[in-house]
């Protein structure tokens, strides 16, 4: 079975040729209205529970959105280009203090600071790609490790920049300051960012971009401008991490150098990456929320358990716990989880349900037309 | 005024020790490079876990046999990543393994903040208190001589192992030719097995030796503080070249002492991991063979 992290992975869903069963099923109303019902039920009840419990929850959740949008930003490198990026910390905290400086510093509005985060974090992603063109694989991760260290331990630390150790602030935007109104403002984001990212990946550039993942070589020979579009795919993977940081730093109304460290960002983003599966926006989405939750309701399970050792420290047992389940997933699964509910998501689309991981042809991830 | 031999021998003297630490850690980094082309970012945890090993085992033990234990710790923590995690992945893409020993390291973090959730900073005993001498006015630890006998006794005892002693010619092989090896009659899955347990134990003993050196040390410091600078020694080294671990190691700790000392952190903090990053680039870029490496 192909992995993810593959090269070779997105082949056999290249060639897939719609089969008879598939081209010629149609679902009946009543298989329609069990797919709405499907879709709604959860929702809803998703919904309803926000509603009732918030604002806590919902606060939360925020950060479980402001998460996805990170590991999309990584799926662009490690899914898409095939570079893996260890230094995460450094694209989000220079999109969060470029927002709150613009915030807090200057007194621009909310909407100012989050479109100067989305340009410096497509610049500094750009500069780091000019290094993936000479440096490439294991090699450059290593360049990124040492630069999430130097945006961790200099660039968050620089008092005129970011406040020193005592953090910037930067405020909500106006209509969303509650924490509710705050979600829906993370989701409208989350949700744009899911819109460009299917059509980036379903399109010239998606095309482009395997098979400079697959063969550079190959790639360039067909005539595919290699250097543009690898610094493209940085330059996307800027903007979604310039995007998650003004939300970060808006989310908390203070952002500093502690928040966004190699283990409090880095490593989370590349792992819900990982789990959730590579180049399956769905999955990862659905793990981040999943950590997040996992974080936030594990006390109260623990507390009516009475298990304190539990309760005390869950939020490090979930991210123990999220560590191994990586590594189980790399070892087991090594699609990502995402592979397990493919099945779900292709009948939801109104096919046969089947059990068959490759039927689909990427129901989530590479979708090439033949 | 202190002497342009003070501010000249203080970086050397500081880097010359901290650097012979990340030296041993590079080592073992190379070690597992050579052996199986996989970069282990795990092994800033075995540092960290032979130090909690040495720190938990002071408590019941004599330090002498605690210092046993933190190797130990370390070596054990090599042995299980190379059994339940990369000989499971030995199939997959070297990319895939990198991301499973960074989860290693992430799984692991989390319980010794746990362990730490009291006490941020656990001091770390130096095994021999005091300065041994002075040099140009800048006084000089036996825990700094220490570190760097030790990495003189390791470095002698590689030579030593690689050139004189059968299991090394098969370690050496097993790297250069894994399949004619295997027909030898050498079992690859042995060879592993022996490389990532002294990865472990080389890392173990650099998390028994660093931490005296800034008094004490906290959970996860060997990912966050000595991971990058090994890898940055051992590209600088050739990744494949053990002498170019040290000299690697060795050179980038006194750049980073010299960065530490010579640069105002009020208006720059962060020198050192700029200096790393600045070093890594350059060598990537300008020469990927690194000083002593035959490859890139």
């Amino acid at each position: 079975m192909a992995t993810a992290l593959e090269p070779e992975a997105a082949s056999p869903e290249v060639h897939v040729v719609p089969t008879k069963a598939r081209a010629g099923f149609r679902p009946t109303p009543a298989g329609w209205a069990a797919r709405s019902l499907a879709v709604a039920l959860p929702g809803l009840i998703v919904v309803w529970y926000v509603h009732h419990y918030a604002p806590v929850r919902a606060d939360f959740l925020a950060g479980g959105v402001i998460i996805a949008i990170g590991a999309l930003s990584l799926n662009v490198l490690v899914g898409y280009t095939g570079q893996i990026s260890l230094g995460h910390q450094a694209f989000i905290g220079i999109g969060a203090f470029t927002s709150a400086y613009f915030i807090g510093e200057s007194g621009q509005s909310f909407y100012v600071g989050m479109i100067a985060a989305i340009v410096v974090g497509a610049v500094q992603a750009v500069v780091l790609g000019l290094i993936a063109l000479r440096v490439r694989g294991l090699y450059f991760a290593l360049v990124t490790l040492a630069w999430g260290f130097v945006g961790e331990q200099s660039i968050f630390q620089l008092k005129s920049f970011t406040g020193g150790g005592a953090g910037a602030h930067a405020t909500r935007p106006g209509g969303f300051t509650t924490d509710r109104m705050f979600l829906v403002f993370c989701a409208i984001v989350l949700t744009l960012i899911l819109l460009v990212d299917w059509r980036l990946v379903a399109t010239k550039a998606g095309r482009a971009l395997q098979a400079i993942r697959e063969n550079p070589q190959v790639a360039a020979n067909y005539g595919i401008n290699v250097k543009g579009y690898t610094l493209f795919s940085f330059a996307v993977a800027g903007v979604y991490a310039g995007l998650a940081g003004a939300l970060f730093a808006s989310r908390r109304d203070t952002v500093s150098a502690t928040d966004l460290s190699f283990y409090l960002v880095a490593l989370p983003y590349l792992l819900v990456t990982v789990v959730g599966g590579l180049r399956r926006r769905g999955g990862i989405v659905v793990f981040a929320m999943l950590f997040v939750l996992g974080g936030e309701y594990l006390p109260d399970l623990a507390k009516s358990l009475h298990i304190k050792f539990i309760q005390e420290n869950a939020g490090n047992i979930i991210q123990s716990l999220s560590g191994v389940l990586a590594v189980l997933t790399l070892i087991f699964q090594p699609d990502g989880v995402g592979t397990i509910t493919a099945p779900i998501g292709r009948w939801l689309k109104g096919e046969r349900f089947s059990m068959h991981v490759s039927a689909g042809g990427g129901a989530e991830g590479v979708s090439v037309r033949p | 005024m202190q002497g342009v031999g003070f501010v000249i021998a203080r970086p050397i003297v500081q880097g010359l020790a901290s650097g012979a630490a990340v030296g041993l850690v590079a080592v073992g980094l190379v070690l597992v490079y050579k052996s199986s082309r996989v970069f282990n970012f795990a092994a800033g945890e075995f540092v960290t876990l032979g130090a909690f090993g040495t720190y938990l085992a002071d408590f019941w033990l004599p330090f002498g046999l605690a210092v046993i234990v933190g190797i130990a710790t370390g070596a054990i923590a090599g042995l299980l990543t190379e059994r339940l995690v990369v000989r499971p992945l030995s199939s997959r893409p070297k990319v895939t393994i990198l991301v499973a020993t960074v989860a290693i390291a992430f799984a692991i973090i989390p319980i010794e903040i746990i362990r730490s959730s009291k006490t941020q900073a656990f001091p770390a005993r130096p095994i021999v208190h005091g300065n041994a001498f002075q040099i140009f006015r800048v006084f000089v630890s036996w825990q700094q001589l220490i570190i760097v006998l030790a990495l003189v006794v390791v470095g002698a005892g590689l030579a030593y192992f690689f050139n004189r002693t059968d299991l090394g010619l098969a370690t050496l092989a097993s790297s250069q030719e894994p399949t004619a090896t295997r027909l030898m009659g050498i079992r690859l899955n042995r060879i592993s097995m022996l490389v990532w347990g002294m990865a472990g134990a080389l890392g173990g003993l650099a998390g028994v030796l660093l931490p005296p050196l800034n008094l004490n040390f906290f959970a996860g410091f060997g990912t966050t503080d000595v991971l990058i600078a090994a890898f940055t020694a051992a590209v600088l080294g050739g990744m494949t070249s053990v002498p170019g671990a040290f000299v690697g190691g060795v050179l980038l700790g006194i750049v980073q002492a010299g960065a530490l000392a010579n640069v105002n952190s009020n208006k720059f903090p962060g020198a050192p991991s700029v200096a790393v990053l600045a070093v890594l680039v350059i060598v990537l870029v300008v020469r990927p063979t690194g000083l002593l490496g035959k490859e890139a």
